[in-house]
């Protein structure tokens, strides 16, 4: 697990207020939401938002782009890494 | 007058989660703890359980044991206040130009716990939520006897927090937080009745809450609301079903 995966779970952990929740318990590659870890529509605001104030990271809403990027934690992480190399 | 079934009630606050807890404690009050200890709600999943303030701890405290085997039932959500320590904080970030969360925006809404309810109960009968200043708990029980006129069971939940130290001096709180919830049926439980009555001066200094639960835990014959203003209300036993 990358530095960058790891930072990305305890940012979701962090603003999600998921407590009883290891940051070695979220799989890179499972699915965020719904199956998976199981977080929702206002989980998906939450972290736009966190992405926002963390690494200055603006997404539209509801393109299908942004799903993508909120597939897993390996998404989020490549979307941080691609925003960072611009 | 309106009369009713009570088939059953549970009450929480700090250290009062049982009736004889209650009963012991109106009869020699002692400051409560402003702060709830960690309910437990093992009921609901943990990834609803963190969209619960202490609030919704509360309430969901009080109405999840007595709604067990129960799959549909609408309901009244009662609070004077609502969320106020959440609403504060989410007013001091906008203050602070701090961008606002998507999720406490969405938990400060009046009917936030009637929607948490809603969701860990799979339960998508009518909610109704109200506010009040006096008279919360006889206006509460005359909605929820109201909608008994078209259902069977209807759950009735008044619950409240202390208000945070900034609005303290505008308005009136407990001190504690507290969530009542009770079970009106049109057939099952001890006959009540609500009227009302021309409001009475000099009731006694108690809050609506204690009156209602020293009614509720057989200290009191009746409970009388509304002090000098306005209408005023009183809910007390049937003394003899039989007559019925």
């Amino acid at each position: 697990m990358s530095n960058l995966q790891l930072e990305v779970k305890q940012m979701i952990i962090d603003a999600l207020d998921l407590e009883d929740i290891e940051a070695s318990e979220i799989d890179d590659n499972e699915p965020l939401f719904v199956d998976g870890l199981g977080l929702d529509s206002i989980d998906a605001l939450e972290i736009g938002l966190a992405l926002q104030k963390r690494y200055g990271i603006k997404l539209k809403a509801d393109s299908d782009e942004t799903r993508k990027h909120f597939a897993s934690v390996n998404a989020l992480a490549a979307l941080i890494q691609s925003q960072a190399e611009q | 007058m309106l009369s009713f079934k009570l088939q059953s009630w549970n009450a929480v606050a700090p250290g009062l989660e049982s009736e004889s807890q209650w009963r012991v404690w109106l009869q020699q009050p002692f400051p409560l703890s402003s702060e709830l200890h960690k309910v437990s709600l093992t009921q609901i999943s943990p990834i609803l359980r963190r969209r619960f303030t202490e609030l919704g701890r509360c309430a969901a405290g009080a109405a999840l044991p007595l709604l067990e085997g129960i799959d549909a039932i609408p309901g009244v959500f009662a609070s004077r206040h609502g969320d106020t320590p959440l609403t504060l904080s989410l007013l001091e970030g906008i203050a602070d130009d701090q961008p606002m969360s998507p999720t406490g925006f969405s938990l400060a809404v009046h009917n936030a716990v009637a929607g948490l309810l809603s969701i860990a109960r799979k339960d998508v009968s009518a909610a109704t939520s109200i506010a009040a200043s006096e008279n919360l708990m006889p206006l509460a029980l005359l909605e929820a006897v109201t909608q008994l006129q078209e259902r069977e069971q209807v759950l009735c939940l008044i619950y409240d927090v202390p208000l945070p130290e900034l609005y303290r001096p505008y308005a009136e709180s407990e001190s504690y937080p507290f969530a009542l919830a009770m079970l009106l049926s049109r057939s099952e439980g001890s006959d009540m009745v609500l009227e009302q009555i021309s409001p009475r001066r000099g009731l006694p200094g108690e809050s609506e809450l204690l009156r209602l639960m020293r009614f509720l835990c057989d200290l009191d014959a009746s409970a009388d609301f509304g002090s000098g203003s306005g209408v005023g209300w009183s809910l007390r036993r049937t003394v003899d079903a039989g007559e019925n």
